[in-house]
């Protein structure tokens, strides 16, 4: 129990100072080196203090919840209450392990009248090779980004398909680039240049280098694709059209979304805002409206009202709405947790104090 | 005891300083029913509708700091009363020293002598007419420069100005009721007045669709004087409605959906010019307050025309179903229920006081609790007006959290006292209720904002507002209570050191612990319920937000706290010790996040609330501090003691009534080796 008072001491120091360390730097920084590290060096003044980081303080009073707060605890009638407060603890950390590893997250962003059946992530990228047949449907192969990280001129990362007649050799990937044109010779060239990555996740635009190889020993074609470009890399080979493409990662949702009015509410003779609302079509039939607080919970998704425009529209222009998308199987366990908790903690202290009252009543 | 009668009848009197009665045969004096039927004038501000009386609050505090201004004859007089006589009389009232200035720096600025006004100080309008030209060119400049940026003389210079053309804005509001624009005789539209050599906005607005025909008619024709005439009139009625723009009081008429905007005479002007005709519903509106302003020197019927014109409004108003509670809410800024509440709680300490001087006066004890037990019931009778009035749970902005928190740290102090009986808990819950209340009222003029504001979108659900924000609420409440009790247990044992009573300091050390479990609970369920909200309304649980990590931050304390008394690692003044700290990681997540200015949560300008939480900070920070002390005392007790029990005879008795002082805590492990070093030294 004193490790765990020390644990939770260290826990405490932790999130204050990455409380503090949020006026100076991003979120995301202050997450990843305070919450989601094992050790870290703290700036104090001159000095760097080396910390455990929050990770592992969490996990070891994880462990030592399971240790001193279910199997080393004297089960009593006296420990009940605290013993269901550490099931509910156990709970949540449950709750955040699954969200941690089962977790998808993205956005949709729909104008009104327009639909979609996907989502795309904001900050994960996939390079996608699309097949454009001549009777006009498209088939399309996409990799994850994360996996081309290590492609390089000496070790390419292939992406093949027994339907492509082609291997795509990725000979680099940058996380966060710019096209540069570097002219000599009368020709120019475009160039992918590394830029450092920013603070906020979401402004990383990736790109990536490659190699066509016709599989029939045809020529090789080099190509670039860059996320922020407006059309994608195009060739055909043998008759047959293709393109390669780099873009945000995307998720199937397992029904139709379809926007058919976004309204913004303000307060009266003000600019305060009321209410945010999307009414969308579920399946192009069912009408749900999302709103602030107001979810929509299907399939397993949870779809959020998160943002919209354009902010600056003339009155009766149409609007976009962009929605949160969520799929988390451990959605309600936190109420769950909470209940437990909220119970045996009721249940502990309220034995407690019933029973010094009734001392005090005797000793008066 | 004479003494402390009189500062508490004092204190009273204070309070209770209601708007003075009218002073018989003052023709610019507005009689007291007068001001009563003004305050409540419904009007749409903000995005809600209110009555008069709390725009006229809500102004006045932002414009001086104080809701009981002085007028340039040294009388006070209620907010509504102020703001009544500044749009009827604005060449008397511009006397009023109304404008606070914190720092006269600002105004010698721009070449103002201050020699006979101290450096914080308030002036009236007339006093600050000479340099106005130029503070406004100064407060436009500043507002250029981006916020954080502006100099303290800045930031006065912009709020100065704000606050003067307010004035001004308020002194002209009735302006389109009180002039007449002259007809140009003979020409046509004259003639659309017959026998009239002047006319009103009003009769402007009447017969606006005539004059715009006529305008159309003659917008070919070469008759300078005929056309020259009708853009005179309406450049005349637009001027004089220029300044009406500040209050909106005039309901739109049919209840149509995309109506929801009050309107004011400039916007009933606009809408007359633009092709619109006014209804007669809103034409008499107008009437109306011509015939307040006609009367304004004559008490009785200045009576009878501001009862006929609110009269009107409200029934516009309830045909709308918009008029709502507006009634409580008149009463409520009337009432001042928190005032009598910080009276009462403050006298209910001072007869604490007075039973520690003389500890056998039950009646003295008994008259403290019966006043901490009313001042506790406006309190709450005051919470649940707020709660009835905004169709809300008891908190939802920072304003209420402060009431909130004060009123339940006070409740949990008082039923502690009807358990433990021990006379301090009943001091400290005065204590708490009085200084709770001292920091809503300096918070509230601090920010100068109406304090029932509409709510943005994602704060309006009270489902959570009642679950999430109550139970979190309630947690700092019993964090703070328990710091107070710590940090009176610790300063108990200080002063006191060996002559303590044993007994009493258990019992509150046990009080601490028990309010310590309460915030724990309260915290750690609001805690989780915030996260389940974010998750309801973003789509994540936990973000490492600020005002989250502060949250968290109450709850590993307390948790901490639990389980090292649980373990044995601290025992009665350790308790105490980390409650007295947990006080400030309560501070630091109710207050002291909001000013880090990141996170989703920095809602409130609170920038003002610095000093404040930093002499919190100190203060609790010194108790851990002291309790520090506390414990070195107790291990030199505990050393000498054992020392000391085989030498003289003389320092046995010592030793002996130290372990009576219960100096030595059951159990030092340790002990023995160490307390030999220290007697050595």
């Amino acid at each position: 129990m004193r490790l765990a008072c020390v644990l939770l001491v260290l826990l405490g120091l932790l999130t204050w100072l990455g409380t503090l360390e949020q006026v100076h730097s991003s979120l995301y920084d202050v997450q990843r080196k305070y919450f989601e590290s094992f050790v870290l060096m703290h700036d104090f003044g001159p000095f760097a203090i080396p910390l455990p980081g929050a990770n592992l303080v969490m996990s070891a009073l994880a462990v030592n919840l399971v240790l001193g707060g279910f199997v080393r605890l004297r089960k009593s009638r006296e420990t009940a209450g605290i013993l269901v407060t550490h099931v509910g603890i156990a709970l949540l950390l449950v709750a955040a392990l699954m969200k941690h590893h089962a977790s998808q997250e993205g956005r949709v962003t729909l104008s009104e009248g327009q639909s979609s059946d996907w989502f795309e992530s904001d900050y994960r990228w996939e390079i996608v090779v699309r097949d454009l047949r001549p009777d006009g449907s498209v088939h399309e192969h996409a990799v994850p980004f994360d996996a081309l990280a290590n492609a390089a001129d000496s070790a390419p990362v292939e992406i093949s398909a027994e339907s492509l007649p082609f291997v795509l050799d990725v000979r680099e990937a940058l996380s966060n680039c710019r096209p540069d044109v570097v002219r000599g010779g009368g020709s120019s060239e475009v160039h992918l240049t590394a830029v450092p990555r920013d603070q906020e996740i979401a402004r990383n635009i990736p790109g990536a280098r490659f190699t066509l190889r016709d599989l029939r020993g045809g020529n090789e074609v080099t190509g670039l694709v860059w996320g922020a470009q407006s059309a994608p890399f195009t060739t055909a080979v043998a008759d047959a059209r293709f393109e390669v493409d780099v873009r945000r990662e995307r998720h199937p949702l397992p029904f139709g979304l379809t926007l058919a009015d976004f309204r913004k509410v303000d307060h009266p003779r003000s600019s305060m805002p009321r209410s945010f609302e999307s009414d969308v079509l579920v399946d192009g039939e069912r009408k749900v409206t999302i709103s602030m607080n107001e979810p929509l919970r299907a399939d397993g998704l949870v779809v959020y009202q998160a943002s919209w425009g354009p902010q600056d529209a003339a009155p009766g222009a149409r609007l976009f709405s962009t929605f949160a998308v969520v799929r988390n199987p451990a959605d309600s366990l936190p109420l769950v947790a909470c209940i437990v908790i909220a119970l045996g903690l009721v249940f502990h202290f309220t034995r407690k104090l019933t029973r010094h009252v009734r001392s005090q009543r005797s000793a008066a | 005891m004479n003494s402390v009668l009189r500062i508490a009848f004092a204190l009273l009197a204070w309070v209770s300083a209601l708007p003075a009665a009218a002073r018989a045969g003052d023709s610019t004096q507005p009689t007291s029913s007068t001001i009563q039927a003004f305050e409540r004038l419904p009007i749409q501000e903000g995005g809600r509708v209110k009555p008069v009386a709390s725009f006229a609050r809500f102004t006045l505090l932002s414009a001086s700091g104080s809701t009981s201004p002085v007028d340039a004859d040294g009388r006070r007089c209620g907010a509504a009363e102020w703001l009544l006589r500044l749009a009827l009389f604005p060449e008397l009232a511009k006397d009023d020293p109304v404008l606070l200035v914190e720092d006269s720096q600002a105004l010698t600025a721009v070449g103002l002598v201050t020699h006979d006004h101290k450096k914080r100080d308030r002036w009236s309008y007339a006093e600050l007419t000479p340099v106005l030209p130029d503070l406004l060119d100064r407060a436009h400049a500043a507002q250029g420069i981006a916020a954080d940026q502006r100099t303290p003389i800045q930031l006065q210079t912009l709020r100065i100005a704000e606050s003067a053309l307010t004035v001004l804005r308020i002194g002209r509001t009735l302006d389109f009721a009180r002039h007449r624009m002259p007809l140009l005789d003979g020409t046509r539209v004259a003639a659309l007045f017959p026998g009239r050599d002047a006319v009103g906005v009003a009769d402007v607005i009447e017969r606006a669709p005539e004059i715009a025909a006529l305008e159309r008619e003659l917008a070919g024709s070469d008759d300078g004087r005929e056309r020259g005439a009708i853009t005179a009139l309406w450049r005349n009625a637009t001027e004089l409605c220029a300044d009406a723009q500040i209050l909106a009081w005039i309901p739109p008429v049919r209840p149509v959906a995309d109506e929801a905007d009050w309107k004011t005479p400039a916007d009933l002007l606009l809408a007359a010019r633009s092709g619109g005709s006014a209804s007669a519903e809103h034409v008499a509106l107008l009437r109306a307050a011509e015939e307040v302003t006609a009367r304004r020197t004559d008490p009785a019927k200045l009576e009878q025309a501001l009862e006929t014109l609110v009269a009107r409004v409200e029934s516009l108003a309830a045909a709308r179903g918009e008029l709502g509670p507006i009634g409580l809410e008149v009463a409520y800024q009337r009432l001042g229920l928190l005032g009598w509440s910080t009276a009462l709680f403050l006298i209910g300490f001072a007869l604490c006081a007075l039973a520690w001087l003389r500890p056998r006066g039950r009646f003295v004890r008994r008259a403290a609790g019966i006043a901490a037990g009313i001042a506790l019931v406006l309190l709450c009778a005051a919470i649940v007006m707020r709660c009835t009035i905004r169709g809300r749970p008891p908190v939802s902005t920072l304003y209420e959290t402060v009431l909130f928190v004060t009123a339940s740290a006070a409740l949990v102090a008082l039923v502690v006292e009807r358990i433990q009986r021990q006379r301090i808990h009943l001091a400290l819950a005065c204590l708490v209720g009085a200084g709770g209340l001292f920091l809503a009222n300096g918070y509230e003029a601090l920010d100068g904002k109406d304090t029932m504001p509409s709510l943005v979108a994602v704060l309006d659900t009270n489902f959570w507002l009642a679950t999430h924000v109550t139970a979190i609420t309630l947690g700092y409440a019993a964090g703070l209570l328990a710091a107070i009790l710590g940090s009176a247990y610790v300063v108990i044992a200080f002063l006191r050191g060996a002559r303590v009573d044993r007994e009493r300091q258990r019992s509150l050390a046990r009080s601490t612990y028990g309010v310590v479990c309460f915030a724990l609970c309260f915290a750690v369920v609001g805690t989780i319920l915030g996260g389940i909200w974010a998750n309801e309304s973003w789509g994540r649980f936990w973000g490492w937000d600020p005002k989250e990590n502060g949250a968290l931050l109450i709850c590993l304390t307390m948790i901490a706290t639990v389980h090292a008394r649980r373990a044995g690692a601290v025992r009665d003044l350790g308790t105490c010790i980390a409650a007295a700290f947990g006080g400030t990681v309560v501070a630091f997540s109710w207050w002291g996040v909001n000013l880090l200015g990141v996170g989703l949560h920095s809602y409130g300008f609170t920038s003002g609330i610095h000093r404040a939480l930093w002499t919190y900070y100190v203060a609790q920070w010194s108790v851990v501090g002291l309790g520090g002390v506390v414990w070195l005392m107790r291990r030199r007790a505990v050393s000498s003691a054992r020392s000391a029990s085989t030498s003289s005879a003389a320092d046995v008795r010592a030793s002996s009534r130290a372990e009576e002082g219960n100096l030595v805590p059951p159990a030092l492990p340790r002990a023995p080796t160490r307390s030999v070093k220290s007697a050595t030294r």
